[in-house]
């Protein structure tokens, strides 16, 4: 009876690992979202617009990201700095700067492009919307705020994580396809003020071992 | 000691209180030989210098009966005499123009009848008030005796000569950047074709440019005729020479000689060797664009223009410039280089960019922070501007302004090199302090 | 093949023409030497050296630049051996050196020569160490062009576009060395009309323009090539835009028209079609509350049920419209048989009073091509100063006099951008023209030196209007003397946007689609088409607006059309249009004189629909789309459309192409132009009648009118920043026109008693204004010249007649 034997199969396994479960050995459901599974270091969650210490933004404008994003997802707009009082160091900033999350696909060419490491990417990843404007994240919810810290957006939520904020994928620059091995173990990014302290690239040997 | 000549320089040796005026150069002879020369046509008198062998004294010893042989035929044609002298270590110019200037007039009504010119230019360096004075008074002097101006000599022939002082800028020794600066544009050289003088100079007119001694030697050819002139020098190098020889000898000056000595006559014997008994370390033969040349290995080269060209440098202007061993050449040659910077007229890229590249780089081994690489990297960008750094050079510029700033890099990295690793192994210079 | 010389590129033996510069030649043939400094139409400099080749000689290889040297037969050139390849790297290291790299936020990042040549030819990594070249930056030049010293390379491309093609040298270098860098002479902005293309052919970034600075990058533009619709030249351009939005224009190298150059009022005055003071929908004016807005349906019924009631009361006769310039050809036809089939009526104009006869202007004989102007032997302009007027032409005429070895002799009543290269100058006082060119037919008195350049042909004359104060038969009259010239050609000028596309559209009051005069030859088969046309005699603008403020004229419609502004008598425009019972607009904007319509359609306009455009020559060529229309704007002939349906007619116009092919049916000058055509085999447009039959022949003849003078008479002429729509709704260009001014000859001046006045009355027939006063010495004495609607400037009418008093 091939039915039967095919019901046994499968019984067979819910079986294994009820039992496992039961004796508490291997269990690999994470209570989410009270509990957080700890993601990989390079992550690509969503992304920041960083600040220089003294609080400039370090994004000029220069819509080089939107050229590098494959899901044509960033929207950026250049304008002239006021000479007495600039946002950015330079002659231009970025006047406008949207993120289409719904069309991201975090695969951090924007970050790569960037040429003062303006755009970074946190761990953060629950960005659900009830609406598709919302899902448009504007400068203002991109911006580090000269604090340091960056908008949650749900920060009152109980669940949420407000430290995966503070994680960089610091690593996407030293692993670049146009990066150099000399590199590593050097720490190719500027200190800046935002919210991760990032390590340099372990080199070959460090990481083998 | 060897003897010097006594042709151009004769009259005001003689008569050094007043060489310059129009009585002293008309009872010694003067202005007879530019009334010959209107009875003579173009064609003769072009022949005459040709003969003669008379090489430009400007720096390229261009024979100047050729140069004026491909004169284009339009007309008007001008005459311009450089007298813009501005090589470092050159100053014979200066003293023919103080010291004689009827010389000059006279030599230009030659030169000017020669050309079918009535209208000549002389472009005095603008450092240079007194010469030009001089000059000037002589050339109205010459106005009204009526030998320039409207029918010179009671003849039908007229002639113009304006005297015109340069603003400053060493290119505009160059021929063509003169003509454009004489035209009240910006000293920068023409293009090599299509800008030739003799076809396009002047206002776009066939124009002849001349150096000061080359012209004030006409009288002298016209005088004692081509072949006596001929006689006076060595070989293939005719006539008498005015070498200005400076830098650290005991007799520094201009002195009038034949071809054909050696280096060692010329620095021991004619300028009286060394000052305070110090050794001979290097010396320029040619002014400050020629490759510079070594005790060890010229010393006894003849003074010829092939036999200079040969060991990869040239005689130039005549501009001896002497060095003894308490010169830093790294510093010798940064003060070169920033010359030819400070004078690029900033119109080819190599010229603007290379030269004061090199001049930062040689200032950095020179104050003690240069690196092992930069003694190639002085090479490279060198090549980049004067390609192989070969002599005479293959340029990438459009005039010969940026290879000379090569010259004393090719010298130093050549026969100084452990002098140049010291400056870098060594913090700054291993002479400090022995300089004076 | 006498005039070609065999030359060896890289092992490649090719068959080049003689004297070709080296660098040209083996383009031609695929190898593409780099290059900064040279540019094709400016004479070689050889100054950047990165052209550098090396040559065989017998003398060994020699260094050459390829931008310098022309082929001679025989040569042998290396371009890409090691000793280039190493003079290049060396080349680009150079300029790098103290180039800033700031390509992120610089305008030409992405399009750069540079960028482009280092990643080609340049060498991997620079070795300069040393602190780079520093200069403020950047520091604005001019309004519109800004300069970053940083980043020049010191090509001199633009020291010599000032120099050799727009004749202002305001800019040039200083100092040398490593120091040099461009700058302004002191005190004296790089103001010149033509300032925008020093920024195009700039080959970094060190030139960019204050209207395209950080709107867009190269690679979030969209582009189409396109035609220029601000002077009648028919510039060729690119239009490029960023998310819809035109952000720049660059002019397209082509032969015939511009050879890629464009004044700054092309360039740069694409700025009002994103303006937010568009129409964006349809308005109707209400006595109490003014215009309010309303569904286009309201409107067009509105405007049907007002037209149906005159029509059927007093007929066509008292209907009238004006306009059409600013028009695509399409939709000039559509508007020409609108009002000619529905509305009934010949009184349409699309010249406001400012022109020439409209037979004369769209169907002269022996027209000439802008082209010919590099053949001529001799030009004669005597018309508008072209540098204001027609700066296309101006250049072209400035290359022949200056390049080509062209006499030119210039006839106007004061300065003109051309004085410099004229070989000879007349001025005269207008109204006197006639004397004058009596003169000059006899070549006698002051007019013997300029009669004589004129004798040897080929001669072209640019004739038109010097002013406003001018009779437009005196035109006509010069035309007739070019004619009796060796060999000659006539271009007779209009200054406004696609008026010879919309006069041979038919959009003037003798003529028909086609160059076909109203009751002359083929007028018939068109009625046919159309099926039937207005009998009565048409009126022009003139004759409308004097009928209209005698109460004639019961609708009028006014197309693009600002009479107000452009007619020269602004008086008699205002008095007409606040007399006629109902004004229908169709418009971009809400003008001086659309605010007094009734019902205001908002339209398309230029970048927002296709078409095509006729220019001065007769040359036909497309206009493209490139951003959709604000709001609810519609393309002309589809209001029409809808208009001609409520009225009862069916015009049967479903797009603009199907109009293009009807146009190609039913006008004889247009048989045979397609899109397809325009778009694919002849981007440079044609010229017609190509092929086609041209049944009206207009031979200029001499009846040169005279007008009265008195003892100063007005000369009232355009500049080229006016408070024109177009201009004032472009952020860049509104605050450069030169403002309202009477210009006096200092001799005037001082009999007037006016030498050291601030301010003059200027009182004509038609209007008067207060001035302020500027002593001009190239005046003709007894000359009152007055720029032509400069802000702020009430309407002044065009004199002749003026007195001038102290204020």
């Amino acid at each position: 009876m091939g039915v039967m034997s095919e019901l046994w199969k499968g019984l067979r396994v819910t079986g294994r690992i009820g039992l496992r479960s039961l004796v508490g050995r291997g269990i690999v459901t994470t209570e989410y979202p009270k509990e957080f599974r700890t993601k990989p270091q390079r992550f690509h969650g969503r992304h920041v617009l960083n600040r220089y210490p003294d609080g400039m933004e370090k994004c000029i404008g220069c819509e080089l990201c939107a050229g590098a994003c494959p899901a044509q997802c960033i929207y950026v707009r250049g304008a002239d700095n006021a000479p007495d009082d600039p946002n950015s160091p330079g002659e231009r900033f970025g006047y406008v700067y949207e993120i289409n999350m719904l069309r991201c696909i975090f695969c951090a060419l924007c970050v790569e492009a960037c040429p003062t490491e303006a755009i970074t990417m946190t761990h953060l990843f629950e960005m659900s919307v009830t609406s598709r404007e919302e899902a448009i994240y504007t400068k203002e919810e991109l911006l580090m705020r000269p604090d340091g810290t960056v908008p949650h957006p749900r920060p009152d939520d109980p669940y949420a994580d407000l430290s995966e904020l503070e994680v960089a994928d610091g690593w996407v620059r030293a692993t670049a396809p146009s990066g150099s091995a000399a590199y590593e173990g050097v720490k190719m990014w500027q200190d800046t003020a935002g919210p991760a302290s990032w390590d340099p690239e372990p080199d070959q040997e460090t990481r083998d071992a | 000691m060897t003897d010097q000549l006594r042709v151009i320089t004769r009259r005001m040796v003689e008569h050094p209180a007043d060489s310059h005026t129009l009585a002293r150069y008309e009872a010694t002879g003067g202005y007879r030989q530019a009334r010959r020369a209107l009875d003579m046509g173009r064609d003769e008198l072009v022949e005459l210098v040709k003969e003669s062998g008379l090489l430009g004294r400007g720096g390229a010893a261009f024979p100047a009966g050729l140069k004026w042989s491909f004169l284009a035929p339009a007309r008007p044609a001008y005459l311009v005499v450089n007298a813009d002298e501005s090589e470092p270590g050159t100053f014979k110019d200066r003293q023919l123009l103080e010291r004689d200037p009827h010389q000059l007039v006279e030599g230009m009504i030659i030169a000017a009848v020669a050309n079918e010119v009535h209208h000549a230019f002389v472009y005095v360096r603008g450092e240079y008030p007194k010469p030009a004075r001089r000059l000037q008074r002589a050339v109205d002097e010459a106005y009204t005796a009526g030998y320039l101006g409207e029918g010179i000599f009671g003849s039908d022939y007229d002639l113009e000569v304006t005297v015109h002082l340069g603003a400053g800028a060493y290119i505009c020794g160059e021929e063509t950047a003169l003509i454009n600066s004489l035209e009240g544009r910006r000293g920068e050289p023409r293009l090599k074709p299509p800008y030739f003088p003799a076809a396009k100079g002047l206002y776009m007119m066939p124009t002849i440019v001349n150096n000061v001694e080359t012209v004030s030697n006409l009288p002298h050819i016209l005088e004692m005729g081509p072949e006596a002139y001929k006689a006076l020098g060595h070989e293939a190098d005719t006539g008498s020479f005015l070498f200005s020889v400076s830098g650290h000898v005991n007799r520094p000056g201009n002195y009038e000689l034949p071809h054909g000595l050696t280096w060692r006559e010329l620095i021991y014997d004619v300028a009286g060797g060394i000052r305070d008994g110090n050794e001979l370390k290097t010396w320029i033969p040619g002014g400050a664009s020629a490759p510079w040349f070594v005790p060890s290995d010229h010393l006894d080269l003849p003074i010829t223009k092939d036999a200079t060209a040969k060991a990869g440098s040239m005689l130039g202007s005549g501009a001896v410039v002497v060095m003894d061993d308490t010169t830093c050449v790294v510093r010798a040659a940064e003060r070169i280089v920033r010359f030819f910077a400070h004078e690029s007229c900033g119109q080819c890229t190599p010229c603007r960019e290379g030269t004061t590249w090199l001049e930062m780089i040689l200032r950095r081994i020179e104050s003690g922070a240069g690196r092992e690489v930069d003694v190639d990297l002085l090479l490279e960008v060198g090549g980049n501007i004067s390609v192989g750094l070969a002599w005479p050079p293959r340029m990438t510029t459009i005039c010969p302004l940026g290879p000379s700033a090569v010259s004393p890099i090719i010298s130093i990295t050549k026969y100084f090199k452990d002098e140049v690793l010291a400056h870098i192994h060594g913090n700054g210079c291993p002479l400090r302090g022995a300089q004076r | 093949m006498s005039d070609h010389v065999t030359v060896t590129i890289d092992g490649r033996k090719l068959e080049v023409p003689a004297g070709e510069l080296l660098i040209e030649a083996a383009q031609e043939h695929g190898t593409y030497i780099p290059r900064f400094c040279w540019h094709p139409r400016m004479k070689p400099v050889g100054m950047c050296r990165m052209c550098l080749v090396e040559l065989e000689t017998p003398r060994g290889p020699a260094i050459v630049t390829a931008c310098t040297t022309p082929v001679s037969d025989g040569m042998v050139v290396h371009t890409r051996n090691e000793t280039v390849q190493r003079m290049q790297e060396g080349v680009l290291e150079f300029l790098l050196i103290n180039h800033p790299l700031d390509c992120p936020v610089c305008d030409r990042g992405g399009e750069c020569p540079l960028q482009d040549h280092v990643m080609a030819y340049g060498p991997g990594e620079s070795r300069f160490v040393e602190e780079k070249r520093h200069f403020e930056k950047p520091i604005p030049i001019s309004e519109l062009v800004l300069l970053d010293r940083e980043r020049c390379i010191l090509c001199a491309r633009c020291t010599r576009f000032s120099e050799e093609i727009s004749g202002d040298p305001l800019i040039e270098f200083t100092d040398r060395g490593n120091g040099v860098h461009i700058a302004t002479f002191p005190d004296l902005p790089f103001s010149s009309y033509f300032s925008g293309n020093t920024v195009q052919i700039c080959p970094v970034g060190a030139l960019t323009a204050t209207a395209y600075r950080f709107r867009a990058r190269p690679w979030d533009l969209e582009a189409v090539e396109s035609t220029c619709m601000h002077c009648t030249a028919g510039d060729r351009i690119n239009l490029q835009a960023s998310h819809n939005e035109v952000v720049r224009i660059l002019g397209v190298d082509v032969e015939p028209t511009n050879q890629g150059w464009l004044s700054d009022r092309c360039r740069f005055g694409f700025q009002y079609v994103g303006s937010p003071d568009r129409l964006t929908v349809p308005l109707i004016r209400d006595a109490e509350q003014g215009h309010t807005e309303v569904t286009w349906s309201e409107a067009l019924d509105l405007a049907a049920t007002r037209i149906g009631e005159v029509l059927a009361g007093s007929g066509g006769q008292s209907v009238a419209v004006l306009g059409g310039a600013r028009l695509t050809n399409e939709d000039a036809y559509a508007l020409s048989k609108f009002a000619r089939v529905v509305l009934g009526t010949n009184h349409v104009d699309a010249q406001m009073d400012d022109g020439l006869d409209p037979q004369f202007l769209a169907a002269t004989v022996d027209r000439a091509l802008i082209s010919d102007l590099d053949s001529a032997k001799a030009i004669l302009v005597w018309g508008p100063d072209l540098k204001e007027e027609h700066p296309t032409l101006y250049l072209r005429v400035r290359r022949a006099a200056q390049e080509l070895g062209a006499a030119l002799v210039v006839v106007h009543p004061r300065r003109t951008g051309l004085d410099d290269r004229a070989t000879h100058k007349l001025t005269y006082r207008p109204g006197e023209g006639a004397d004058l060119l009596t003169e000059l037919v006899a070549g006698s008195g002051r007019a013997s030196q300029a009669r004589q350049a004129l004798a040897e042909g080929p001669v072209v004359g640019l004739v038109g209007r010097t002013g406003y104060g001018e009779d437009p038969r005196l035109a006509e009259a010069v035309a007739a003397f070019v004619r009796t010239l060796p060999d000659a050609r006539i271009l007779p000028l209009a200054r406004r946007a696609n008026i010879y596309g919309a006069l041979d559209m038919g959009l003037a009051p003798t003529l028909l689609p086609g160059r076909v005069s109203v009751g002359g030859e083929g007028a018939r088969s068109i009625a046919e088409a159309w099926g039937g046309l207005a009998e009565h005699p048409g009126l022009d603008t003139r004759g409308i607006l004097e009928a209209a403020a005698a109460g004639d004229i019961e609708v009028l419609f006014l197309v693009g059309a600002d009479p107000l502004r452009d007619v020269p008598d602004g008086a008699l425009a205002r008095r007409a249009l606040e007399r006629v019972p109902f004004v229908v607009a169709i418009d971009q904007f809400l003008t001086d004189s659309s605010r007094l319509a009734d019902v205001v359609f908002c339209a398309d306009g230029f970048a927002e629909k296709e078409g095509t455009v006729t220019n001065l020559e007769g040359r036909v060529q497309k206009v493209n789309r490139i951003v959709p229309g604000p709001g609810q704007t519609r393309p002309d002939w589809s209001i029409l459309d809808d208009l001609a349906r409520r009225l009862g007619v069916e015009l049967g116009f479903g797009s603009a192409e199907a109009i293009s092919k009807e146009i190609a049916d039913v006008a004889p000058a247009y048989r045979g132009v397609t899109w397809d055509r325009l778009d694919w085999e002849e981007r440079d447009g044609i010229v017609v009648p190509d092929g086609g039959e041209a049944p009206l022949r207009f031979v200029p003849a001499d009846t040169p009118g005279t007008r009265a003078g008195g003892d100063l008479v007005l000369h009232l002429a355009r500049v080229m920043y006016d408070d024109g729509v177009t201009v004032r709704h472009s952020p860049s260009l509104a605050g450069l026109a030169p403002g309202a001014a009477v210009h006096l000859h200092p001799d005037d001046a001082a009999r007037l008693g006016l030498a050291s006045a601030e301010t003059a009355r200027v009182v004509t027939e038609q209007g008067e204004a207060t001035l302020p006063i500027r002593l001009d010495d190239t005046l003709h004495r007894g000359v009152v010249y007055v720029p032509f609607n400069q802000p702020g400037m009430p309407p002044l009418g065009p004199g002749p007649a003026v007195t001038v008093t102290p204020a």
